[in-house]
């Protein structure tokens, strides 16, 4: 067993555990967007009350996320453009990658735009009014909306399309029967997570 | 149907010196294949200029599609030529050699790797001496099923043709060793080697290079379910894996 073997079977693992948790996590604590700025505020604020808040973050979503992307971007140029094999498999397969590329860039810009920026400009905790004021910005909102856009449904893709992939990586899926059963699952799971999504982002669109 | 069929070959006179294009057009025979049109330019070297080369230069054994020695590049996609019917083609018709594997002349390319990957993961019934082991067990017909199906594999290297992970750069074992390391792990004598043959799927170019692009098993001529060979062996060094952690 070498070290590459390793680190691509915990590639795989971070991207369920916990990063792909986390997402999940993260897109049900946005519905509370419908909730109003009160509530909103409140349930974003009370998860950082915590004093482990900011270790559980690091160490449960930024290190492996980390490791994941960092690993993930190494992946990609490991792999050949075989244009003349059109298989939707093989599309997916490029998306993946393509939509790992995109959420790193997406990710890079939200944690500047709704964590770190606030934190830096000292109007740490109104997340709710710094969303919808972001997001209803005159000169920049059409360019916030879209980014959220496109990275929250790159990043549900990603995640569905890849549990799919974990269960082939795994030996969890092994027939290919089953591994329809699997990719209709993650399809039906792409659909759940992106309407919950979009549904969470027209509260300030 | 025209009387004529033109086809586009990609040259190369040796392993160092640089490609070209070159187009022959031969008189159109009834069912005929790509091989049987490679004879006749063989036969008559004359390209669509009307110049006089030397003959295109490709392999072929079996003429049926079981050994796989004749597998190239037909209208971009990879197949063997012996059983690519030039009824059934696109015209013109492309033909050029495998991009995975060293080129040795035109069409001939060098499958040494496809066979190393068979040594590395013990493709063969492990028997230690001369010995009688006795009668072997009865297997199930499930067994004999399954097995029968991976048994088919011809190291024809299309698989790894269309792999977006098989490269020159790296050194990936590709589908059908992952396949046939399946084959020999579910053997009840080769099975002995099991652990090894994990040991060398856990090791650089083993089987964590797959990405699952499953263009393998679109691509496999035999239709050998390889994506499903490559799931049950990932299962098995997950074992090991989780062997290795907790037990060993
Ligand atoms: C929202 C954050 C992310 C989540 C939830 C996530 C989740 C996953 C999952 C579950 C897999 C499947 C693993 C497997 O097939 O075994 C995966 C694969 C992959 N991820 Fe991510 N990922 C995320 C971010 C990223 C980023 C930022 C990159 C870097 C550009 C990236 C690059 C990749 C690549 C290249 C693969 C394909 C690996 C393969 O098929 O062999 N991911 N991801
Ligand atoms: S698995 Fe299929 S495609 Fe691959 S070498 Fe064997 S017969 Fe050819
Ligand atoms: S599943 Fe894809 S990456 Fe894996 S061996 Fe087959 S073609 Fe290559
Ligand atoms: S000549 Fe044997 S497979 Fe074509």
């Amino acid at each position: 067993m070498d070290s590459h073997f390793l680190a691509r079977r915990i590639h795989s693992l971070t991207g369920i555990v916990p990063v792909g948790l986390f997402l999940v996590y993260h897109l049900y604590l946005q519905l509370y967007l419908h909730s109003g700025a009160e509530v909103y505020n409140k349930v974003i604020n009370g998860f950082y009350d915590s004093p482990l808040a900011i270790w559980a973050l690091v160490i449960v979503v930024y290190i492996p996320l980390f490791f994941h992307a960092f690993f993930g971007i190494r992946l990609i140029f490991e792999s050949s453009v075989q244009p003349s094999y059109t298989y939707f498999s093989h599309l997916l397969f490029w998306l993946q990658r393509i939509s790992g590329i995109g959420v790193l860039l997406f990710i890079i810009a939200h944690v500047w735009n709704a964590q770190l920026g606030p934190w830096i400009a000292g109007t740490w905790g109104t997340h709710f009014e710094h969303l919808s004021s972001g997001f209803s910005d005159p000169d920049s909102g059409m360019i916030t909306k879209a980014v959220y856009l496109l990275g929250t449904l790159g990043a549900v893709f990603h995640f569905s399309n890849g549990l799919n992939t974990f269960c082939m990586t795994w030996g969890i899926a092994l027939t290919p029967k089953s591994q329809i059963r699997v990719r209709i699952f993650s399809i039906f799971l792409f659909f759940i997570l992106a309407a919950s999504a979009l549904y969470a982002l027209s509260a300030i669109w | 149907m025209t009387d004529t069929v033109t086809f586009k070959i990609k040259r190369q006179d040796s392993k160092s010196s640089s490609s070209y294009w070159e187009t022959f057009t031969i008189p159109y025979v009834p069912n005929s294949n790509v091989i049987s049109c490679l004879m006749d330019i063989q036969a008559n070297p004359i390209n669509a200029k009307g110049e006089e080369v030397t003959p295109v230069v490709w392999e072929s054994n079996c003429l049926e599609e079981v050994c796989g020695t004749c597998t190239m590049v037909i209208n971009g996609k990879v197949r063997q030529s012996c059983s690519a019917l030039v009824d059934q083609l696109e015209k013109p018709i492309k033909l050029e050699p495998m991009s995975k594997f060293p080129l040795v002349r035109d069409l001939v390319v060098d499958r040494t790797r496809m066979f190393s990957a068979l040594k590395k993961v013990q493709a063969w019934v492990n028997a230690d001496g001369y010995h009688d082991l006795g009668p072997g067990g009865r297997l199930s017909q499930e067994h004999q099923e399954t097995a029968y199906k991976l048994s088919e594999c011809m190291t024809c290297g299309c698989c790894v043709e269309a792999c977006p992970q098989y490269s020159s750069g790296n050194n990936f074992l590709g589908a059908a060793a992952i396949s046939q390391s399946r084959l020999f792990n579910m053997h009840p004598t080769a099975k002995n080697m099991a652990g090894e043959r994990l040991d060398t799927l856990m090791q650089e170019g083993g089987i964590a290079d797959c990405g699952n692009a499953q263009n393998c098993v679109e691509a496999c001529p035999k239709s050998i379910p390889l994506t499903e060979s490559i799931a049950e062996m990932g299962r098995q060094v997950s074992d090991k894996l989780w062997h290795n952690i907790f037990k060993a």
